[in-house]
């Protein structure tokens, strides 16, 4: 009734209103700026690692860092920084993902890894506890993006060998390689 | 009546999605793009990516350490220089014109170039079991891990004759082993080698645990002085200046003991005398033999 009395301006000005109120309950990244949030899971298996056995605080601490890894990844192509990478990756991982983002960044491009899963395996653990290589399948949803426009987007299962070596007081990731791998599977699709 | 009416209407709707079909597929056989990749490429050399179709379009693509945008003719291929695929991994190339077309490739590693070893412990013990270990991560020239099947050679060299050597197949790029230490003191120098590389690292031998310790004692005016025989290892090694030996005195007045190091060989200590007593030596967990003093 008294919406019916509203004159028209101000009618426009309610719906807008509810509008942006509707938007931002059920769709808050479209009003922020920054990148969606990456959620991700690790599981881990060091049931195969040798010759060394991996000791629980190693495992419990790979897991932790290796997650923490993706996310810095993540944040890193999104935000077009290499930064974030500092913390989690040393060596030849560090310069090639570092070089990919800033030449993402020089061609105006942006990179999205969202939803990640991981079902790491350990495959070797140096008999002086001093590195470890790993097996990931991981599962994520990758968007990429010229400016604001998504070029490419796909919902892929990969696989990674990767090599940690201990640090002061966390595992690194020196190397992440993606490798051809029996089961892969992908579906993509492309907004232009 | 409404049978009919509706049967009519679904061959109708059927031909225009049929027409729209074949309307879609010859729109792209004419003016679409394509896109082809090859199935695997090796890190480091130039491949080409074929494209369909008639006009300009947007390549991109994105690497493991690179990524680039450009117009590209359709038509035509698109050689990428050896610079930009040296990493290995999932390349995706991404093709734009007014619609996209995706596909993805692996580079692969190039041949061994280079080794990285691990080797532990630095210094070691003669004479011990798997007291030396390392792992050997094999890289090619771009410092990608090498996964295919390679055999690493393993050798301990003590001066120029080899202690020990063994061949050992890599798995994902590693190889790994133990050896037990050699029987003489002095630095070994580790080498694996793959493919014509090789690289080494040194560990020091070094003395083990004093073996059969003994001991002599010389009475003197106002001491008695005690001092060891040469200290050696199993293996027949002098054991390290500095190395501690413990003698006790044992006597009516109570146990007294003298710490010593080895100089030269030999661990020396006097001890006041008190009356019968027993001397012994002790270095690390090994006993030496006892003497009676004052008798």
């Amino acid at each position: 009734m008294i919406f019916m009395k509203m004159t028209s301006t101000t009618k426009t000005a309610v719906v807008a209103t509810l509008a942006l109120a509707l938007l931002a309950v059920f769709c808050p990244a479209v009003l922020h700026a920054e990148p969606p949030v990456t959620s991700s899971t690790v599981q881990l298996n060091v049931a195969g690692a040798g010759p060394r056995s991996v000791e629980d605080l190693t495992e419990h601490t790979i897991a932790r860092d290796y997650d923490a890894a993706w996310k810095s990844m993540a944040q890193a192509f999104a935000q077009g920084s290499a930064a974030p990478l500092s913390a989690y990756f040393t060596g030849s991982a560090k310069t090639a993902l570092a070089k990919a983002v800033k030449s993402q960044q020089q061609s105006g491009l942006r990179s999205q890894y969202t939803n990640q899963s991981h079902k790491l395996r350990a495959i070797f653990y140096a008999p002086e506890g001093d590195a470890m290589e790993l097996q990931d399948t991981a599962e994520f949803d990758f968007q990429l993006m010229d400016g604001d426009k998504v070029v490419h987007q796909e919902h892929t299962v990969l696989h990674y060998v990767v090599l940690m070596t201990p640090s002061s007081d966390r595992w690194m990731v020196r190397r992440l390689e993606s490798v051809p791998g029996v089961g892969e599977k992908e579906v993509s699709s492309a907004q232009p | 009546m409404w049978s009919s009416i509706n049967t009519a209407s679904m061959r109708h709707s059927s031909r225009l999605f049929a027409f729209g079909i074949c309307f879609l597929f010859l729109a792209q056989l004419c003016f679409g793009q394509e896109l082809r990749t090859p199935a695997t490429a090796t890190a480091g050399t130039s491949i080409s990516l074929a494209t369909a179709g008639t006009g300009s379009a947007t390549l991109y693509l994105v690497g493991p350490s690179s990524a680039l945008k450009k117009t590209v003719q359709l038509g035509e291929d698109v050689t990428l220089p050896a610079e930009s695929v040296r990493s290995a991994g999932r390349y995706l190339a991404v093709l734009c014109s007014g619609s996209c077309e995706s596909a993805s490739f692996f580079v692969t590693a190039a041949a061994p170039a280079e080794l990285s070893f691990l080797v532990h412990p630095s210094r070691v013990p003669v004479d011990r079991q798997n007291a030396i270990s390392g792992a050997a991560f094999i890289f090619d020239k771009f410092g990608n891990l090498v996964f295919s099947p390679l055999t690493v050679n393993f050798q301990l060299l003590s001066g120029k004759s080899e202690i020990t050597s063994r061949e050992v197949p890599a798995h994902d790029g590693i190889a790994w082993f133990r050896a037990n230490s050699g029987k003489q003191t002095g630095p070994v120098r580790v080498v694996a080698s793959t493919g014509g590389h090789s690289t080494d690292q040194v560990v020091a031998q070094v003395a083990s645990d004093p073996c059969n310790l003994r001991i002599d004692a010389q009475s003197t005016a106002k001491n008695i002085v005690v001092q060891t025989q040469p200290v050696r290892d199993c293996s027949g090694n002098p054991v390290p200046d500095g190395t501690i030996v413990t003698f006790t005195r044992r006597g009516p007045d109570g146990l007294s003991t003298v710490d010593a190091p080895i100089k030269k060989g030999i661990a020396r200590a006097e001890m006041t005398p008190s009356g019968p007593a027993v001397v012994t030596a002790a270095s690390g967990v090994v006993m030496g033999n006892e003497i009676h003093v004052g008798h």
